[in-house]
């Protein structure tokens, strides 16, 4: 008797993005690639000063010229990018994880653990989301993790409602049934029958969140309650190039332009089409 | 001008491994035309070529003539303009087609507005008339979700014909009704051709198409295997294929083979009871299912069916009374459901949700291959995902899966009503089989009350709000 080849091979395929998304993908690969090559190809500092030199229109040696205290534009506009990307992957994971686990486990288990996660949520909410963060700032200011913790903290609420909302009717629907009757345990209905349905609102989700956390974060910036200089973040580059607008507007437009497109770039990755 | 409504000469439709050979035919005033086949005959597609809805990818032509119009198939969206003055299309499942936000009589009231173009009040008022024509007085200031299927449809049927169209095309109008439902639906649509209009139906219920009458055409693989007259082609077959249509009838089918001597029954109840918001299901119920033995269950929807069997899985809890599962089989209880791709995820191979369940229970996987044969499902099967292939061959991999466990007892929950005949007949012959060979206890729901009757070794009827009738009848010959 020939015993049936049941393992299929596992391939792991990219998932189909269509138009709009692949066009943010290559943007945002573009601006992480320009974000770690350039240390990587230009030796040059973000914080340190030429005070003979500022202000300087791109050049050779400066291809995105230098700003009011001398320092490389292209070092410290890669390090801002670095620093407002990595932030974002950070309190997107952390905003995301418990979002999803507290989502499922409210939707799965219903009753009173679903009130009290629910209104815990809903606590959250209540605050304004800025003033949360304006808040945990005052109490700690300067602090990368205290705007870390504010961001995630309203993050996560978006996570929960969406998969509680669809847990809820899974857990409730016959496939579940099905396999639970077969003998499945929890976490094997998790990995086969919710994660899947999950996955596309959670990525899409994420994708707006790190747009979101990016733009918290240099609106703090922009209003210096957030990371303090000589630290290079985008907004606070705005803020402190605003007095030379009239002198040097190529390099005020830098950090506006990045961010616009880093922003775009997470949007249209979450834009699925509406077909 | 033609005598005939609806015309279609030589509709072919092509594309995406689809073709259907050319379609002709002619529908006179008070005409009525019924298309049979199995799911994937290409039925419905005839339809859409007429009502110009094909989907992308597939292109008709030919020529049709409605009302005394001529059309060329291929264009898609000259019909647009008959849609609902000329031309009506009850939709497959038409409840799901009703607005859940919007009463009823606003859902009528739209189309003779919008469609037949009268002010806010007279539309109103005519939504009112043909409502009360229905019965449906009642229903008019309600929801959707507040009727019922049957309500629901006669909304759907009175939005519909709003427009005044002569010329009706149902699509599987009573695909998953019970049997006084499904008459109901015939009686209605049967009003179209009786006031002059034509009648289109697509079915794959030889009792529909029986009711019906008029012109009956099977169709498989896009072909016509049978045209004529309903009363010969349902009662004398010429084609092979008609034939064995026929005899996929429940009320023609071979009777399983009796069950041997009653052993010790893998489950049983003493007064079960159970109400469900506010209203007692049943009450006072007691049954036994011994191994191998069919035990059908029948009765109108939402009488409790589903539920008694979930009782008797442990999924749902009894009110009161007991039930007594023999011990030693952790998963021998087991169920197969109404709608086989709602259960299974979709996002996986079937290889690889077979393989999960033979490694969670370090089953032996030399038992896959002969039951899969036995159950005539092809490796190839294996490769795809639950919703890339037909609902019986899903049904059967469902069987299988719950079969690798060794079930002792196995609720069937209307296991195959949304199957064609053909299908239905091999599942259920199979399913029976099975049970017989594999000494597991079967309890199979159904709305046919002739499938119950032929194949069950026992009939509980459960109906009624409070009064529950239950009837034990042994497998009588003579009530062949």
């Amino acid at each position: 008797m020939k015993a049936l080849a049941l393992t299929p091979v596992r391939r792991w395929t990219l998932p189909t993005l269509n138009g709009r998304q692949r066009l943010g993908a290559t943007l945002l690969a573009l601006l992480l690639a320009f974000a770690w090559l350039v240390p990587w190809l230009f030796d040059a500092d973000p914080a340190r000063q030429q005070l003979t030199r500022i202000l300087q229109l791109p050049s050779l040696a400066e291809p995105l010229g230098t700003d009011h205290l001398g320092r490389s534009l292209l070092a410290r506009l890669a390090a801002a990018i670095q620093l407002s990307f990595g932030m974002a992957l950070l309190s997107v994971t952390t905003a995301a994880v418990p979002g999803v686990l507290f989502g499922v486990i409210a939707g799965w288990r219903g009753g009173w653990l679903d009130r009290v996660l629910g209104s815990l949520a809903d606590a959250c909410l209540a605050l304004p989301g800025l003033l949360l963060v304006l808040l945990l700032v005052a109490i700690a200011p300067g602090n990368f993790w205290a705007l870390y913790v504010g961001i995630s903290l309203v993050l996560w609420i978006e996570y929960f409602r969406v998969v509680r909302a669809r847990t809820r009717v899974l857990v409730a629907s016959p496939q579940l049934e099905a396999s639970r009757l077969l003998g499945f345990g929890p976490f094997y209905l998790f990995r086969r029958h919710l994660w899947p349905e999950l996955a596309p609102q959670v990525l899409t989700l994420a994708a707006f969140g790190a747009a979101s956390a990016i733009l918290a974060m240099a609106a703090l910036g922009f209003v210096s309650v957030g990371l303090r200089p000589p630290t290079a973040e985008l907004g606070l580059m705005m803020i402190e190039l605003l007095p030379y607008y009239h002198e040097a507007p190529w390099a005020m437009a830098q950090p506006i332009v990045v961010l616009f497109v880093l922003v775009l770039s997470l949007n249209l990755l979450a834009g699925r089409d509406p077909r | 001008m033609s005598p005939y409504l609806l015309q279609a000469e030589g509709v072919t439709i092509q594309g995406e491994g689809v073709t259907i050979a050319p379609f002709s035919c002619s529908l006179e005033a008070g005409g009525r035309l019924t298309l049979l086949g199995e799911t994937g005959s290409g039925k419905s597609l005839i339809a859409q070529s007429i009502m110009g809805t094909l989907p992308r990818g597939l292109a008709a032509r030919g020529r049709l003539v409605i009302d005394g119009e001529a059309f060329d198939a291929a264009d898609a969206t000259s019909r647009r303009a008959l849609w609902g003055h000329r031309l009506a299309l009850l939709p497959q499942e038409p409840w799901h087609a009703l607005d859940p936000t919007m009463r009823s009589v606003s859902q009528v009231a739209e189309s003779h507005r919008h469609v037949a173009g009268r002010d806010r009040r007279a539309a109103l008022q005519a939504a009112w008339a043909d409502l009360a024509e229905l019965g449906l007085v009642d229903a008019g200031s309600k929801l959707p979700g507040e009727l019922s299927g049957g309500m629901a449809q006669r909304v759907a049927f009175a939005a519909a014909c709003a427009g005044g169209a002569p010329i009706v095309i149902a699509d599987e109008p009573t695909k998953g009704l019970d049997a006084p439902r499904r008459d109901a639906v015939v009686e209605l649509l049967a009003r179209t051709p009786e006031a002059g209009g034509a009648l289109l139906t697509i079915t794959h219920d030889i009792d529909v198409a029986r009711r019906l009458g008029g012109e009956v055409v099977i169709l498989r693989q896009g072909q016509v295997v049978e045209r004529g007259p309903a009363q010969q082609v349902l009662t004398h077959p010429q084609s092979e294929y008609g034939q064995r249509l026929l005899a996929a009838e429940p009320s023609r089918w071979p009777r399983p083979q009796p069950l041997g001597e009653r052993q010790a029954p893998v489950v049983s109840t003493r007064g079960l009871a159970k109400a469900r918001g506010g209203r007692e299901l049943f009450r006072d119920l007691s049954l036994a299912v011994s191994p191998g033995e069919i035990v059908g269950v029948v009765g109108p929807s939402g009488c409790g069916k589903s539920t008694l069997g979930d009782m008797l899985l442990g999924v749902t809890r009894a009110d009161d009374g007991e039930i007594h599962r023999a011990p030693g089989h952790p998963l021998g209880f087991q169920k197969l459901y109404q709608d086989p791709p709602t259960a299974f995820s979709p996002h996986w191979r079937l290889a690889r949700l077979l393989d999960d369940l033979v490694r969670r229970h370090r089953l032996d996987r030399a038992a896959i291959a002969p039951l899969m044969a036995r159950l005539g499902l092809d490796e190839n099967l294996l490769g795809r995902r639950p919703g890339e292939i037909s609902g019986g061959e899903l049904q059967r991999f469902a069987i299988l899966r719950v079969l690798l466990l060794e079930p002792c007892f196995l609720f069937a929950d209307e296991p195959t009503s949304r199957l064609d005949p053909i299908t239905q007949r091999q599942t259920l012959e199979l399913l029976v089989e099975l049970a017989r060979e594999r000494h597991c206890g079967v309890m199979l729901v159904s709305h046919d009350p002739a499938l119950i009757e032929r194949i069950c070794d026992k009939r509980i009827s459960l109906g009624g709000a409070t009064s529950v009738k239950k009837r034990e009848r042994e497998l009588d010959p003579a009530l062949a």
